[in-house]
């Protein structure tokens, strides 16, 4: 352990003001398509992700299945090499200042071109190369979800615990054992655990046996990939003052990623709430749950269960969630939204959506032939489908606010033309101090001005 | 259905009974270590119409009752060690069609009277005078008839409890199929399928007792519009329930395979799937774990609601406090294969009587608590390999005492509706040995 720390002392900058900066993260999947697998359009998983992570905080990552969390801490990680932006480690805050402002120029000199370069080459975890690759590595630990599937069930507790310091040759022999010894205390074990598998635990212990992994070359950074959702309450109380605990020891660095509300309230500092690959909402613990800016934070909250409260007072959200390679335009949650204005970026797609939905109508579309995302036409088996889905779309069928967007709406034949106010996707802005989120309205109402 | 339903129309005005008692449930598992004892004598009622909320930890047995139900604990390795669990099948009530009167207590559904006594009362119904089947007991012939039809159950994860290789269409008229071929034959305008071998073909198609042979003969011109109007019956079924679950444009799911569909759309699926039959006692197990908050709000509406319609009694399961205080009336808290606290849904949250049962309630990371604090439970869930006499939370108890090593406490009553057993309420049958108490900290 304290060899582990020298290293880290001797590159002067000893423990950093900032331990990571996200910048506009993207990462891409392909979607394969025909007997020659051609790409055929990209998932968008993550879609420009930024935020900054300082030594001792922990930073809480919270969102519904498949919005992009876990893509985001495997990016982090190292694990996936993200496809746009970057993951940035091991800048000082003037560092971080100086990368921000090259990274807003449009058309860099020559000069700053290069000064980009040396920085992105130095600190981008996918740029990075030797000495400060292996740094990286060492300061940046993982534990994941599944214990049971991240453990070798054909090691040794020793070995596991052990191995991290034997791939960056910091103990071997009766040291590595001492050392595999001292972090097993840590977490809550003894010596008698070292010579047993995996199985021979339960899965609160087994959960400890990665901590102590993570724990083995004292990172500056800890990914914890939904470290308690496979355990149960009492379980999760002993780990989440554990890891607690070994924070304030050693001024770690958490990016906490869960779906469990109650977990992140209790744990985070600040948290970043994301919807479909994107930032909703960001801000410090209690600015968030108390203030919610997004209607779609309020949604999570109001849907979450909290064990003081009595009556059931769920307000559920309608929909599920959209298809990540065709993300929504303007804000991504304008389909599901209760307060979704008329300038939330209503779509053709939208259309589509609600469509398939109705019984019977969807039956006789034949193909949708689009101009842009807001302007298409709709093709139908026979003129009277067309007539009746014009007519539903004048009445009241469909949100207020939708109906409001729509700028043309013409049956022409088979065909029914549709156009929506183009509008362009929605920014981040500042809530309070240090607080932002991405929609139109005002704390769930709408904005003066 | 030689066991249900047999009964003459005279309905007797019964007063109510519980749909289903447990009583000293023993369900043991051989393994190389030893015998586990999983459930070891747990007792509790399921009152008509109410929401029993069964909680715990993993391992602790709450899965292992709910699947003795239904007899889906396979045996062996698991062993039947004793004990009952009885079952008071209703049916529509005569008197109203299902409307309410004062002759089903307002809830539509009429017990089954007992066989034995005509619902004046004797051993085989308990005194009660209800139709009384021991699940653990009856054949496995009439164990099929109760299966889905007056006992369903939703798992826990539906992608694994629907089967991949099927439509939804052909999930759900399974269900139809084997507990409502009469009504499909007479939807169809098949009533009771005809004379004839033509009728008794009918009759096999519609009860799922058709040879492959006797499908391709339904194939031929004659026999195939009969065929197809069976199964138009049998759609417009499956539509129905599907939309009573509020899936969207259920004709069209219909021919979705389960891996189309989302976690909640799949849920809900499987929701429609076992209210198909109108049962009498919905078996919940975990229904919305694998799901995501914002959907778990809906399917927690979802069931709440169709229950209350419905007026079926529910036993739900979950390892989640904060939602079972939001669904149930009444609570069991189970703890290493026995149950240590009953009490209604408040009382549990606002008066804890066991120590188990507090521990649980504060490892819930609330607001109020300061990080790093939370009160977790030491230790870890004993083996359950011929455990000792003693109570079974001894050694995790802050509270514990001499008489907790000697014995085990069974559940006795503190309040209306509220049992805890434990020795901190009721004396130990030793008086000798100290017994525990709130006031004096062990640890």
């Amino acid at each position: 352990m304290r060899a582990a720390e020298d290293v880290v002392d001797s590159t002067q900058t000893g423990r950093r003001e900032l331990v990571l900066a996200v910048r506009e993260l993207g990462k891409y999947f392909p979607i394969r398509e025909g007997a020659l697998q051609k790409i055929a359009g990209h998932i968008k998983a993550v879609d420009g992700v930024s935020f900054d992570i300082a030594p001792g905080q922990t930073l809480g990552l919270v969102g519904e299945s498949g919005c992009g969390k876990t893509t985001l801490g495997r990016c982090v990680a190292g694990l996936t090499d993200p496809t746009a932006g970057g993951v940035y480690f091991g800048l000082d805050s003037a560092a971080r200042d100086r990368l921000d402002s090259l990274l807003a120029v449009t058309a860099p000199t020559a000069e700053q071109q290069s000064e980009l370069e040396d920085l992105t080459d130095r600190h981008r975890v996918d740029r990075m190369k030797g000495d400060s690759y292996r740094r990286y590595r060492r300061n940046c630990q993982v534990v994941f979800q599944e214990s049971f599937a991240s453990l070798n069930p054909r090691q040794l507790v020793k070995d596991i615990v052990g191995r991290p310091l034997r791939v960056h040759r910091e103990a071997s022999g009766q040291q590595l054992t001492a050392r595999v010894v001292e972090l097993l205390d840590q977490v809550g074990l003894g010596r008698q655990h070292l010579y047993r598998y995996p199985h021979q635990f339960s899965g609160g212990q087994r959960q400890r046996i990665s901590i102590a992994r993570a724990l083995a070359l004292d990172p500056e950074l800890v990914i914890l990939d939904e470290p308690t959702s496979a355990l149960d309450v009492s379980v999760q109380a002993q780990i989440l003052n554990l890891l607690h605990d070994l924070q304030r020891e050693r001024q770690l660095a958490y990016l906490f990623i869960t779906h469990d509300l109650s977990v992140v309230r209790h744990m985070a500092d600040r948290i970043v709430v994301m919807y479909v690959g994107q930032v909703a909402e960001a801000g410090p613990t209690e600015a968030l749950f108390e203030r919610p800016e997004h209607p779609y934070t309020q949604a999570l909250l109001a849907s979450s269960p909290d064990v003081d409260e009595e009556t059931l007072n769920l307000q559920p959200l309608e929909g599920a969630i959209p298809d990540p390679a065709r993300p929504p335009q303007g804000c991504r949650f304008h389909t599901r939204c209760p307060v979704a204005t008329p300038a939330c970026g209503w779509e053709v797609d939208d259309v589509v959506r609600w469509l398939e939905d109705v019984e019977g109508t969807f039956d006789t579309l034949r193909g949708v032939t689009r101009r842009s995302a807001f302007d298409a036409a709709l093709t139908f088996a026979d003129a009277d489908s067309a007539q009746g889905l014009a007519a539903a779309l004048r009445s009241g069928a469909i949100p207020g606010s939708m109906q409001t967007a729509l700028e043309e709406l013409k049956v022409d034949g088979n065909d029914v033309q549709i156009r929506f106010t183009e509008v362009d996707e929605v920014q981040l802005t500042t809530r309070g101090p240090d607080h932002v989120a991405a929609c139109l309205l005002d704390g769930g109402v709408a904005r003066p001005g | 259905m030689t066991m249900l339903g047999d009964n003459p129309a005279a309905t007797p005005k019964l007063a109510p009974a519980p749909v289903a008692s447990v009583i000293d449930l023993q369900v043991h598992f051989r393994s190389k270590a030893g015998v586990v004892h999983a459930v070891d004598g747990v007792s509790f009622d399921i009152a008509d119409g109410e929401t029993l909320g069964l909680v715990g930890e993993t391992g602790c047995g709450k899965s292992v009752t709910a699947r003795s139900f239904l007899r889906l604990v396979p045996m062996p390795p698991g062993i039947q060690a004793g004990g009952s669990i009885l079952f008071r099948p209703h049916r529509g009530c005569e008197a109203c069609f299902g409307n309410g009167c004062d002759v089903c207590h307002q809830s539509g559904r009429a017990p089954d009277v007992c066989g034995d006594c005509a619902g004046s009362g004797c051993d085989a119904c308990a005194g009660t005078g209800h139709l009384t089947v021991d699940l653990l007991e009856v054949a496995e012939q009439d164990l099929r008839n109760i299966r889905g039809n007056r006992i369903a159950m939703i798992f826990q994860d539906p992608g694994k409890a629907l089967n991949p290789a099927m439509s939804i269409r052909d999930q759900l008229a399974e269900v139809f199929y084997a507990h409502r071929s009469a009504e499909l034959l007479a939807a169809a305008g098949l009533d009771g399928g005809g004379d004839g071998p033509v009728g008794t073909l009918m009759r096999r198609k519609a009860g799922l007792r058709s040879s492959r042979l006797e499908d391709v003969l339904l194939t031929l011109p004659s026999l195939r519009a009969r065929r197809n109007r069976l199964r138009v019956a049998a759609d417009n079924r499956i539509a129905e329930a599907l939309a009573e679950t509020q899936i969207p444009n259920p004709r069209k799911v219909m021919d979705r395979y389960p891996h189309e569909l989302s976690g909640g759309m799949r849920q809900r699926v499987m929701i429609a799937q076992a209210l198909a039959c109108d049962p009498d006692l919905l078996i919940a197990d975990e229904p919305t774990t694998a799901l995501d908050v914002t959907v778990q709000a809906r399917i927690l509406e979802l069931i709440r609601e169709l229950q209350q319609r419905h007026r079926t009694s529910v036993l739900y399961i979950s390892h989640d406090l904060s939602l079972v205080r939001r669904v149930c009336d009444r609570v069991a808290v189970m703890y290493a294969g026995r149950i240590v606290e009953v009490a209604p849904a408040a009382e549990i949250f606002n008066e804890p009587s066991h120590p188990y049962t507090r521990g649980l309630l504060a490892a819930i990371p609330a607001a109020s608590h300061e990080r790093g604090r939370l009160v977790a439970i030491a230790g870890t869930v004993p083996e359950l390999i011929d455990p000792p006499p003693a109570c079974r939370f001894a050694g995790r108890c802050p509270f514990e005492a001499e008489a907790c090593q000697l014995h085990d406490p069974d559940p006795e009553a503190i309040g209306v509706g509220h049992e805890v057993a434990c020795f901190i309420h009721h004396p130990p049958p030793d008086s000798t040995a100290a017994r525990p108490s709130f006031d004096r900290q062990v640890r």
